[in-house]
């Protein structure tokens, strides 16, 4: 949305923006450069996210108007219905609206760092290093923390691992990759074994984080990730100008003046912070960073990084998906992970495919 | 005196590796009779072996560690050379029957029998090795489509995406079914441990039919390697090869499958120690493939029960942390090798 803020001389008059831009004036030294279409874009998103959200609030074995969901959200409506929609059904929309966005931001950046859209936190295998460590601590295994914080440190293990291994992501993206998936092999192989020392109950207790679900999720994971996802978006703005620098060679991106290591580190904290907490949320859904800045890439036409974009497409992917598993064999309930495998994988597969795929950003 | 280690690996006579790596394979098998988990100490097993022990002792060595020896014998020999072929077939040495969810279509298709109501230990290898077959051909028509000589990475990524969607369905069939998910999470960590043999003697006519087609497959796909134009030019049929080699692989990783579950990365390690010893021609590779599968996975089997006792860690997960830098290993090699 912010592309960059610029400083210019002081007794340059900057009187026109280019075509599709416009100017805003911040003090005396420096603009705003905003793209039009951008903020067209997301504002489209922004409503069609709204409608999704309150037509999810409104869906349901007890289905309730739109108009009522707006009421209640406004603080009226009968207290039937302000039951169902604040205690029941908020809690869970908001889990599908942060994790969607965190992981789709997510996969936004490694993508961009990565040069690949396909390495994504999921394939890189940070989401099952994280499951690994957040299950261990579920079904009660070694060190106890709570599965926010062994989800986290489980993804930057799993980076740490898949980045240094790799020796770095630069000119070689590919060797990161494979990397990534080796360990997550490994990752995933400790997660079964946990699961096979426990006795049933346990194993089922855990059995939602292996495939990715939001029923019963803890609200206080969901208020941390959501701090956390403000925090990375602020960050991801602030640092916009940088990441727009990464599909270039590192040649060039030292050349421009920046330090392409700093933008690299940068970009991985945010990722595991992101992949982290969501994985601590709702488990495994790695496929939602793959296609939500798919979208947004189609939606912005390869202007620049749709981060913003990202995070919406990638929070609506997130609540459709939920309602659909939620809904569509009611009342057996479809963990997200599964819906989103089930309409990701062959889509990843169809990347491949193609004869004349742009897998390389 | 020139060191055996100086000859370059293609010219290395076959059989001085060949003969030690059987007697390295019956010292596995010998350790593997005699080191385990649980109250039976090494002097009482070495007593049982040499005929005074105790009925228990004598059921422990001769029927539970036995009975596992033979299936890693099986597992080991059946994943090396799928995994020798399958490299040989793609052209890439990533390509593993694990890793390319050749296994993950296994897994699936043994999940449909779990719940249409059969247990683990009835299953029907048929289904098992159907579900390899399907998974073989989805992935491998996804690389061909690439050119797969110039993009090794690829195929990877087409299995670990098939892999995915396929546990994605198969954790989905299992969310309808207690029973089924009770049973299969013991066998999707791959073990050896307590597994049927009578298994073993059902899958014998079709490793005999896996047999035959790699006899069939050897020597055309050893000119494959040289290229499709001089595999035609040599009057082979490229088309013909394949998918009698596709077939084999099929049966090999669906029979394992049926009997020790997915066991990751067996098809990967095997095929490239042989390499390394032997060179890259594939006739070579698949004879000393033969000792060197069930040796590594006996080997693994032995650790998986002398590193957590009294517990055992399952040989699934043994295999991934032995494989995993494996792969790494290939990757980081300065130019990945084509085969």
């Amino acid at each position: 949305m912010i592309n960059q803020s610029l400083s210019l001389p002081n007794d340059e008059e900057v009187t026109s923006a280019p075509s599709g831009h416009c100017l805003l004036p911040l003090g005396r030294n420096a603009i705003l450069l905003i793209e039009k279409p951008a903020i067209i874009r997301n504002a489209w998103l922004l409503t069609l996210l709204a409608i999704a959200c309150i037509a999810t609030l409104g869906i349901g074995t007890m289905p309730i108007s739109p108009k009522e969901v707006i009421a209640v959200l406004f603080g009226h409506g009968s207290s039937m219905s302000q039951f169902i929609v604040q205690d029941l059904r908020l809690p869970r929309l908001l889990a599908a609206l942060f994790t969607g966005a965190a992981f789709s931001l997510a996969g936004c950046l490694m993508q961009t760092m990565a040069r690949n859209r396909l390495a994504t936190p999921g394939i890189i295998g940070i989401d099952n290093a994280a499951m690994a460590f957040a299950v261990s601590s579920v079904v009660g295994m070694g060190i106890s923390l709570a599965p926010s914080v062994m989800a986290l440190a489980g993804a930057a293990t799993a980076t740490a691992l898949a980045f240094g291994l790799a020796g770095g992501s630069g000119t070689r993206g590919y060797r990161f990759i494979v990397a990534g998936i080796g360990i997550g092999a490994i990752a995933g192989a400790i997660t079964q074994l946990l699961l096979s020392q426990v006795s049933i109950d346990v194993a089922n207790s855990a059995y939602p984080w292996t495939v990715g679900s939001l029923s019963a999720r803890d609200p206080m994971m969901v208020k941390v990730l959501g701090i956390g996802l403000g925090v990375c978006l602020v960050a991801c703005l602030l640092f916009a100008s940088q990441f727009a620098l990464m599909p270039f060679s590192d040649q060039v991106i030292t050349a421009l003046g920046a330090n392409i290591k700093s933008i690299r580190i940068i970009t991985l904290v945010l990722c595991i912070t992101l992949t982290g907490l969501a994985v601590a949320v709702a488990g495994p859904v790695g496929l939602v960073a793959l296609i939500g800045p798919e979208i947004a890439r189609v939606l912005a036409r390869y202007r620049g990084i749709p981060l913003i974009s990202s995070a919406l497409t990638g929070a609506l992917v997130m609540i459709i998906a939920d309602l659909f598993g939620r809904t569509v064999l009611s009342p057996i309930e479809l963990p997200v992970g599964i819906v989103t495998a089930v309409v990701g994988g062959p889509y990843l597969i169809w990347i491949l495919v193609r004869r004349t795929s742009r897998t390389s950003l | 005196m020139i060191s055996w280690f100086h000859i370059p690996p293609a010219q290395r006579p076959l059989f001085s590796l060949f003969v030690p790596a059987l007697l390295v394979l019956a010292l596995c098998c010998f350790c593997s009779l005699l080191f385990g988990a649980g109250g039976l100490s090494l002097q009482a097993s070495f007593q049982t072996l040499l005929g005074n022990g105790s009925a228990d002792d004598q059921f422990t060595v001769f029927h539970l560690r036995a009975n596992r020896t033979l299936v890693g014998l099986f597992v080991g020999l059946t994943l090396g050379i799928a995994g020798a072929l399958m490299q040989a077939v793609a052209r890439n040495p990533l390509a593993e029957p694990g890793l390319l969810g050749v296994s993950a279509g296994s897994s699936f298709a043994v999940a449909i029998t779990l719940v249409l109501g059969a247990s683990t230990a009835t299953l029907t290898v048929g289904i098992a090795q159907l579900g390899a077959l399907i998974g073989c051909i989805c992935v491998l028509s996804v690389a061909r489509m690439q050119g797969q000589h110039n993009d090794p990475i690829r195929l990877v990524l087409a299995g670990a995406a098939l892999s995915s969607l396929l546990l994605a369905v198969t954790s989905l069939l299992l969310l309808f079914d207690q029973r089924a998910a009770d049973e299969i999470r013991f066998w999707v960590t791959g073990s050896v441990a307590g597994r049927d043999t009578n298994t073993l003697f059902s899958l014998l006519p079709s490793m005999l039919i896996a047999g035959l087609c790699i006899l069939y497959a050897a020597k055309p796909l050893a000119s494959l390697a040289l290229g499709e134009r001089v595999a035609i030019g040599l009057g082979h049929k490229p088309q013909r090869i394949r998918a009698v080699v596709i077939v084999a692989v099929a049966l090999l990783v669906g029979g394992a499958t049926a009997i020790a579950g997915p066991v990751a990365f067996i098809g990967l390690v095997v095929p490239f120690a042989a390499r390394a010893l032997v060179g890259p021609d594939i006739r070579r590779t698949l004879w000393l493939c033969l000792p060197l599968g069930p040796i590594i996975v006996i080997a693994a089997d032995v650790v998986s029960r002398l590193v957590a006792q009294p517990a055992e860690m399952p040989l699934g997960v043994l295999t991934a942390i032995i494989g995993a830098p494996v792969l790494l290993l290939i990757v980081r090699s300065r130019r990945m090798p084509t085969l």
